[in-house]
């Protein structure tokens, strides 16, 4: 680690980057506790009694639905995203020739495709396949955008399990599956963890699939709840705010708890 | 959202020099491919291949799941004359343009930021991350409601007296483009600061104690040392914040919808325009495909990078 001081430039360059990422923050949580008559006014920009009223409209049965099918969402594509980029990842970073080559590049340009050159063929893929308007149809498109990024990023930590340690339980008389599962898999467990959180961050606030995959707003999740509401005419902001509020809640749970594994995955599974 | 990949951790963990008694355990390691193979294959590669098929078919909401009349061109010509094309591609470069220049600058300027120890660095940096990782609808709507009329930029505004009328963030042709392309770019700085930060984090102390020594100023430090040392990193981060500009719709969809009128339209946008709401699903693919050979020539300009980076790392 470099031991820097910072100078006149850095001091303003990270007072302005405070206000940029700390305002929009502050911001949401302010005006979630406006009542609508202050957001308006704006002599009350700053000064206003809060109220708590915005949170007691918001929780409803309604939210607590999209909230239960946000959890189904983002843990139903975690888990197969898992199923399917574990066992890629392993094989992509213990083999060599031009099949993984091939699949590498594939699955570059796969993570790169927009998400509407996707939804668009999906609709009616899905709609031939009577799966419309299904929990599952999200969860399927959701996890085949998000396969490629963590078979990617997974693909380095495999390559860090010292090939020694296979070798070893091998000539225990291991088979290659065994070892995987009993060998490879707790060593690189961290990485496993890590780009999981990343996916289910990723799958929590996903909407454009179940905006277009659900034909009624009555089984969406909270995020496309959420962009149903933005979009609308004529915004409570409180509420929206509220909803914002309510719909970070997981993320922010799941971040003070991962945040450390998750910046340095990150940056390792990054570009060096 | 952006983030990546890049096979660089340890080349080491394959061996250099493999002997014929390897070779077949790493033939049946193949074998692990074989799930995500089939699962892409079946909802990535088959819906690009109907896209495609789509794009060069009539498909509208009755033919949908009927036989599609092959239609040839008609498509890419319907969409290039009627303007929609033309004006979203260069829309899109706008875009692309705003969020890489403050995506790339502010990334590499919070990195050096960023770099000191203590805990006002710390705290920014997690914060910055946790906002990158918010759902985009979460900032989206949190910057829509900044922007707006009786939001509080324009409260600060009008309230310093530097303008008389709120400014139309969203609702101007020219504003708009601009403001929802700095959200973009806005969610994307915190990992380019992330990435670029654990490289400047390399170089060793000594090189910069040398530079102090020969009298080298901050800016000359920065301009000689570190611009230089994360060039590798500068390459890759490009390419990715420029499909990351390129394929962005979240914020767009959230924030103007593609208005005031088809002020941001990108192409992106304009594809899923066509198909879900005029149903035109045949004009949507067109517009899409054109979309997805922009996103492959960056692909290929990404995958020369990092071969180059592999070689010469």
């Amino acid at each position: 680690m470099n031991e820097v001081k910072a100078g006149p430039v850095a001091i303003a360059t990270k007072a302005l980057l405070t206000l940029m990422y700390g305002v929009p923050i502050l911001w949401i949580l302010i005006t979630s506790v406006k009542s609508s008559a202050d957001v308006f006014d704006r002599a009350s920009t700053f000064v206003f009694t809060p109220t708590l009223d915005a949170y007691a409209n918001a929780i409803t049965p309604t939210l607590w639905q999209a909230m239960g099918q946000s959890a189904v969402i983002a843990v139903g594509a975690t888990a197969l995203v898992l199923i399917v980029a574990v066992p890629a990842a392993y094989g992509l970073a213990r083999t060599t020739g031009w099949l993984p080559t091939v699949g590498l590049g594939l699955l570059i340009v796969l993570q790169m495709m927009p998400q509407t050159a996707n939804v668009i063929p999906l609709f009616q893929i899905f709609s031939s396949w009577r799966l419309l308007d299904t929990t599952a149809a999200v969860i399927l498109a959701d996890a085949a955008l998000l396969v490629p990024f963590a078979t990617l990023l997974l693909r380095p930590f495999f390559r860090a399990v010292p090939p020694q340690l296979e070798e070893a339980s091998s000539i225990d008389g291991a088979g290659v599956l065994r070892t995987f599962w009993t060998v490879v898999l707790p060593v690189a467990r961290n990485g496993v963890f890590t780009v999981g959180t990343l996916i289910f961050l990723l799958a929590w606030g996903e909407f454009l699939y179940a905006v277009n995959f659900y034909l009624t707003p009555g089984s969406y999740p909270l995020s496309a709840l959420l962009a149903q509401q933005v979009s609308a005419f004529g915004i409570d902001w409180p509420g929206l705010m509220a909803l914002a509020v309510l719909t970070s809640v997981p993320i922010l749970v799941v971040f003070s708890l991962t945040y450390r594994q998750l910046k340095d995955g990150l940056t390792v599974g990054a570009v060096k | 959202m952006t983030t990546t990949l890049a096979p660089t951790a340890g080349r080491a963990g394959s061996p250099a020099a493999p002997g014929p008694r390897r070779r077949r355990p790493r033939q049946t390691r193949l074998l692990f491919m074989l799930p995500a193979a089939v699962f892409l294959g079946v909802l990535s590669v088959y819906p690009l291949v109907t896209l495609v098929r789509m794009a060069f078919s009539k498909v509208t909401a009755a033919t949908l799941n009927a036989d599609w009349a092959f239609s040839g061109l008609d498509n890419f010509t319907a969409g290039l004359e009627s303007g929609d094309t033309g004006a979203a591609v260069s829309r899109t470069l706008v875009f692309v343009v705003v969020v890489t220049v403050l995506g790339m600058g502010l990334g590499l300027g919070g990195a050096i930021a960023l770099r000191t120890r203590g805990w006002w660095s710390g705290a920014l940096l997690a914060l910055m991350v946790f906002v990158w990782a918010l759902p985009p609808v979460v900032n989206g709507s949190v910057w829509k409601f900044l922007l707006a009329d009786t939001g509080l930029l324009n409260t600060v505004l009008l309230g310093t007296g530097l303008r008389d009328t709120p400014v139309p963030f969203l609702y101007d042709q020219h504003w708009a483009l601009a403001s929802v392309a700095f959200v973009n770019a806005f969610a994307v700085i915190p990992f380019n600061a992330l990435v670029y930060r654990a490289a400047l984090l390399t170089i060793e102390p000594e090189v910069f104690e040398a530079a102090q020594l020969d009298g080298a100023s901050k800016a000359q430090q920065v301009r000689h040392i570190m611009v230089p040392s994360v060039r590798g990193t500068t390459l890759v981060l490009l390419i990715l914040t420029l499909v990351y500009g390129f394929r962005s719709f979240d914020f767009i969809y959230v924030m103007t919808y593609g208005g005031p009128g088809t002020a941001t339209n990108t192409l992106p946008f304009l594809g899923y325009l066509q198909a879900f709401v005029r149903y035109d699903y045949g004009l949507g693919a067109a517009t899409s495909v054109i979309a997805v050979a922009g996103v492959l020539v960056l692909a290929a300009l990404y995958a020369r990078s990092i071969r180059n980076e592999e070689k010469h790392g």
